[in-house]
């Protein structure tokens, strides 16, 4: 395929057939390589169908979450089978080497032939990489080619994959029984991110131990929330191991899943599309209001990097930085420095 | 902004062989060279691994066997790509493939193969060539 | 060292060195033991502070750190211990004895040598018959058979799964009429023979066991091996179908077949040979193998067989590389691991529940391309360790095989490597002769310590399905295989040819080929087949077989009968896939 730019791959990735899946493909490596260039890509695609809804998926390793995403793939699949659905796998990055092995795909390979199914394998490129940005950007593109559902999941549990998670439409935090770090994660914070929590492998020991403990959690939780008229902590019945079953599932926020099992799939899907009925109006200005604090701090980055650069190497700066040490200089008449001369060295880099 | 990267590659095993330790080490040592590497485990087709690897806009395909299928499932691979106007994802390939057959599959368009006993370096270079990744 | 006491049950104590001595007697000599160790120590730190320290300001070693080729570190000297003295009795023993550290039988390779046995097979059946019968006029005591991957994991060779593969890196069989002619002119009852089958274990048995009908012999007169070990196959080597519960079912469907019908067929090889060449260490592989010797003894024992009924048929299988010693510690102490685990753990009472049987292959990721004639040299040393380290047979591999399958002339040398090894060595005269050695002796403990450990953290990880599920256990294999890549590639670790002594080289080796024409002839005698079949009574076995799949009647029987009628080892397992499911990576994680 020859190099395209990004109207032709937009237009090339609205067809169908074969080179449409490149075009989409290619757009998805522009918009993470270049993930300055999301508002291009979003000025070109305001009339685009958008997916319903972007789940994240995040947890312990151990917990099964590549297998649960590979359920909920085959249970969108099975309910909707016009709809296309997508995956973005998010691995670390090597913090080193700039390197990362993707393997997460491993799970998913038994939907690689079906066209339905849009998997893309994510590094997540450390904290400066801009992958929040990028993410976005591939969701936007999977809208592009149609899909109804984007899933995200996370393998690290690292700031940046948690964040990841945290940008999507809703979070789901996934634990599994007899996986003592489960607990240490919701202390770290996974509590106060997830919209959702699926005790996955709920078919073993320690199951409903697990649930009594997070059901707890949540509801001090709330409590410090002063968020008691708020629906409160609701438990969707998945199969024989939970208590009680709830009425409206779109208020559920604790699932017993075995992915294995398929047990419990089919009513977190049906749960999963009850909120999107409700919300997706809001997701949807969500998700603008998200673009743009994060196009906003992308520029604010980027301000930064060159502020640095200059800060560092500008002679005429760092003579008056060293004079603002000396206390012979005040720091707003450094500022004005470093901004003029950060403006000189772009326009002079761009001539 | 954001700086250049080495591009994406797909390691691949097609096939029913499942010994993967040639592919597995290969993978960590490209991601040790800044490769984002995309590996499929064992026992996949090659419709698959092409699906994947549009997917996935990897710029090279690394194909490993070791059971003596290569000749033909390395064709295949190859002429999916071609089927999917994706002629210009490079393919290498290893494995247990005798000398003899070297040739074969360079005509065929793999565009290297590394037998066993090919140093990382030097696999990281040969890359580095064949993607012309800048140094 | 890592404490050995993790099995959950305590040790047996120390015992007195002999009962007609008194307690003061006892006593007495403990003193004078520790007396002279004392002195021992004494003088070894004297002499690493004066004549080493000294040479060594002058001299510096080759390395600051020596270690193995499983990376155990290794001291300049070795200097007697308590352990090897005072433990004697618990710790080595006498061979044919528990803990059995020094070998199975009371005489060794003084009554028999080990079996020699080559793995082979390839294209067709007709091709691998002509092999086995080449194999044993060289003088090789026991057949071993390769299967291709398209019969190993249970697909016809017409299936288009199989495309590349029919005939590769073994013989294709696809129904009995493949097996009739793979072992015609060859009587069942004189030879013994292993088949590396694994999930399809069930329905290659059972065509072997009706080919020997058709020689006249019934199944107590077979002898040989399957190698059954399906948890491997998850960990390391890839020939699954089903998941590991249906998969664990057929196993022990298998054990209780033939404790009733094959009483003198080993049922299962538990194989550490190949996750050590998907990169584990030493101590890996004997802690790994044996924590799912672990599995399936506990599997046997839920589905109601006795421990000392089964355990006797347990035989296990591991690689020789070329650490020679360590490959030798190694040996010793999965054996003596595997007797205080079925003493302790599972209360075998019968020795022969208790000892470790097993062979040995030489290792084959071991072997390189570069020089071939050098792995000749590779094989030799291998094949040593595995006869120090007592094993009961033994496979060399040849040394074309880094480039595709051996040739005939390769194989003679490899066989011929064994065989100068028995006669002209000197080294079977005796029994376990590295005994007593400081050096093995204690990185025999160190060893078994590292290995019950893992054992331990399986058990932790709640047994082994659920921590090949976890993918711990590969986990631990790939990093192993990293550091060993990486030692190589920084050349912290030389291999002749490889990354040192390299020589320009022409490829002008001659290497087998699997004929062009093996698919092709492969598929017509499976279609001829299904033609001339009866087709119906295909159809009910099939339907028999299924319906104990959903059962839990034992599935021998009915695959029996299927083979006999001529379905093949597709269509049987086909079958089962539909009521068991298959088995993908995306089972794990």
């Amino acid at each position: 395929m020859p190099r395209l730019e990004l109207p032709e791959l937009v237009r090339g990735a609205r067809q169908s057939g074969p080179l449409a899946v490149r075009c989409a493909g290619r757009l998805m490596s522009l918009v993470t390589d270049e993930p300055q260039r999301l508002a291009e890509l979003l000025a070109m695609c305001r009339e685009w169908p958008q997916p319903r809804l972007v789940l994240g998926l995040t947890g312990s390793p151990g917990s099964g979450k590549s297998t649960l995403t590979d359920r909920l793939v085959l249970e969108y699949r099975t309910r909707f089978p016009a709809d296309k659905i997508g995956v973005i796998a998010v691995d670390p990055s090597s913090p080193f080497t700039g390197g990362a092995l993707l393997g997460d795909r491993v799970r998913m390979m038994q939907h690689a032939t079906d066209p339905q199914v849009f998997i893309r394998s994510l590094a997540s490129r450390g904290r400066l990489g801009g992958l929040a940005l990028g993410v976005k950007g591939v969701v936007r593109v999977m809208g592009l080619v149609g899909c109804r559902v984007v899933l995200i999941e996370t393998v690290g549990v690292g700031q940046s994959e948690v964040e990841i998670a945290q940008h999507a439409d809703l979070t789901a935090v996934v634990l599994a029984p007899g996986q003592g770090d489960g607990i240490q994660l919701l202390k770290a914070g996974l509590l106060e991110v997830g919209d959702l929590f699926v005790i996955n492998k709920a078919d073993r020991d320690g199951a409903a131990a697990l649930q009594a403990q997070l059901l707890a959690m949540l509801q001090r939780v709330d409590l410090v929330r002063h968020d008691r008229s708020a629906n409160g902590v609701t438990t969707q019945v998945c199969h024989d191991v939970t208590t009680g079953p709830e009425s409206d599932p779109s208020h559920a926020r604790l699932f017993l899943t075995s992915a294995r099992e398929h047990l419990g799939i089919a009513e977190l899907v049906d749960a999963l599309e009850a909120r999107t009925e409700v919300a997706q109006e809001r997701w949807r200005t969500e998700r603008e209001e998200q673009i743009e604090a994060e196009l906003q701090s992308a520029v604010l980055a980027e301000i930064e990097r060159r502020a640095i650069c200059t800060l560092r190497t500008n002679a005429a700066v760092v003579e008056r930085f060293d004079r603002l040490l000396g206390g012979a200089e005040p720091l707003a008449a450094v500022v004005d420095e470093v901004l003029r001369r950060t403006i000189g060295d772009a326009t002079s880099s761009t001539k | 902004m954001f700086g250049p990267r080495k591009p994406r590659l797909l390691i691949a095993k097609p096939g029913l062989d499942g010994h993967d330790r040639g592919a597995k080490y290969v993978a960590q040592v490209l991601r040790d060279a800044g490769f984002e590497v995309i590996y499929t485990g064992i026992r996949r087709t090659p419709e698959q691994i092409v699906a994947t690897a549009i997917q996935e806009d990897v710029a090279g395909i690394g194909l490993s066997l070791l059971s003596g299928a290569h000749l033909l499932l390395f064709r295949r691979v190859i002429e999916l790509l071609h089927a999917q106007g994706a002629d210009d994802i490079v393919v290498f390939g290893g494995g247990t493939i005798p000398p003899k057959d070297i040739p074969l599959l360079e005509s065929l368009g793999v565009a290297a193969v590394f037998t066993p006993g090919t140093s990382a370096e030097r696999i990281v270079e040969r890359l580095d060539e064949l993607l012309c990744v800048p140094a | 060292m890592k404490s050995t006491h993790q099995l959950g049950v305590s040790r047996p104590r120390p015992r007195a060195t002999s009962t007609h001595r008194t307690l003061s007697d006892n006593r007495r000599i403990v003193n004078t033991l520790d007396e002279t160790l004392h002195r021992i120590d004494a003088a070894h730190q004297r002499w690493q502070a004066g004549p080493v320290a000294k040479t060594l300001a002058k001299f510096p070693e080759q390395r600051t750190k020596f270690v193995t080729a499983s990376d155990e570190p290794v001291e300049r000297l070795y200097v007697p211990t308590a352990n090897s003295i005072q433990h004697y009795a618990e710790k080595l023993g006498f061979p044919g004895e528990y803990p059995f550290t020094r070998g199975v039988q009371p005489t060794m390779y003084r009554g028999r040598y080990w079996t020699m046995r080559q793995y082979a097979g390839f294209a067709t059946a007709e091709e691998s018959n002509a092999r086995y019968k080449y194999l044993l006029e060289q003088g090789t005591t026991g057949l071993s058979v390769a299967f291709d991957l398209p019969t190993q994991i249970g697909y016809d060779s017409d299936d288009d799964i199989s495309i590349g593969e029919v005939g590769k890196v073994g013989v294709a069989i696809d129904t009995l009429a493949d097996m009739e002619i793979l072992f015609a002119g060859i009587p069942l009852d004189k030879v013994s023979t292993s088949m590396t089958i694994n999930s399809t274990a069930a329905v290659l048995l059972a065509m072997y066991i009706a080919v020997g009908e058709k020689q006249g012999l019934t199944p107590q007169q077979l002898n040989g091996t399957i190698q059954n070990d399906i948890l491997k196959e998850y960990i390391a080597r890839g020939t699954y179908r089903f998941p590991p519960q249906p998969s664990l079912r057929l196993i022990s469907d298998i054990f209780a077949y033939c404790t009733r019908e094959a009483p003198n067929w080993n049922t299962i090889s538990i194989s550490g040979y190949h996750i050590r060449e998907a990169g584990s260490t030493a101590a890996q592989e004997i802690g790994f193998t044996l924590a799912d010797a672990i599995c399936y003894i506990e599997t046997a024992q839920r589905a109601g067989l006795a421990i000392d009924d089964f355990a006797p048929r347990l035989a296990f299988f591991f690689a020789a590389h070329s650490d020679v010693l360590e490959e030798v510690a190694k040996f010793r102490a999965a054996r003596r691991l595997y007797a205080r685990l079925m003493k302790e753990r599972f209360g075998a009472k019968s020795p022969k529940s208790q000892m470790l049987r097993f062979h040995t292959q030489t290792g084959g990721v071991t072997l390189t391309a570069q020089q071939p004639d050098n792995n000749v040299v590779r094989v030799t040393l291998q094949a040593l360790a595995a006869v120090l380290g007592g094993t009961q047979s033994l496979h060399t591999n040849s040394k074309d095989e880094a480039l595709a399958l051996p040739t005939e002339d390769a194989v003679r040398v490899a066989l011929r490597t064994q065989q100068i090894i028995a006669y002209e060595s000197g080294v079977a005269n005796t029994i376990d002769p590295l005994a007593g050695s400081y050096y093995v002796e204690q990185l025999t403990d160190q060893l078994e310590a590292e290995a019950e450990a893992l054992i331990h953290e399986i058990d932790k990880r709640g047994g082994m399905v659920a921590a090949i599920e976890q993918g711990w256990v590969q986990k631990q294999i790939e990093q192993s295989a990293y550091r060993y890549g990486q030692s190589i590639d920084h050349n912290e670790r030389v291999i002749v040819g490889v990354n040192k002594f390299q020589v320009e080289e022409s490829s002008a080796m001659e290497l087998f080929e699997v004929p062009e024409s093996t698919t092709q002839r492969q598929v017509d005698r499976l279609q001829h087949v299904r033609r001339t079949r009866d087709s119906a009574q295909v159809s009910e076995c099939l339907r028999q077989i299924e319906s104990a799949a959903r059962g839990d009647a034992n599935l021998m029987p009915p695959i029996l009968a299927a083979v006999k009628a001529y379905a093949s080892v597709g269509e049987i397992c086909n079958k089962l896939s539909e009521v068991f499911g298959e088995y993908t990576d995306s089972s794990a994680g």
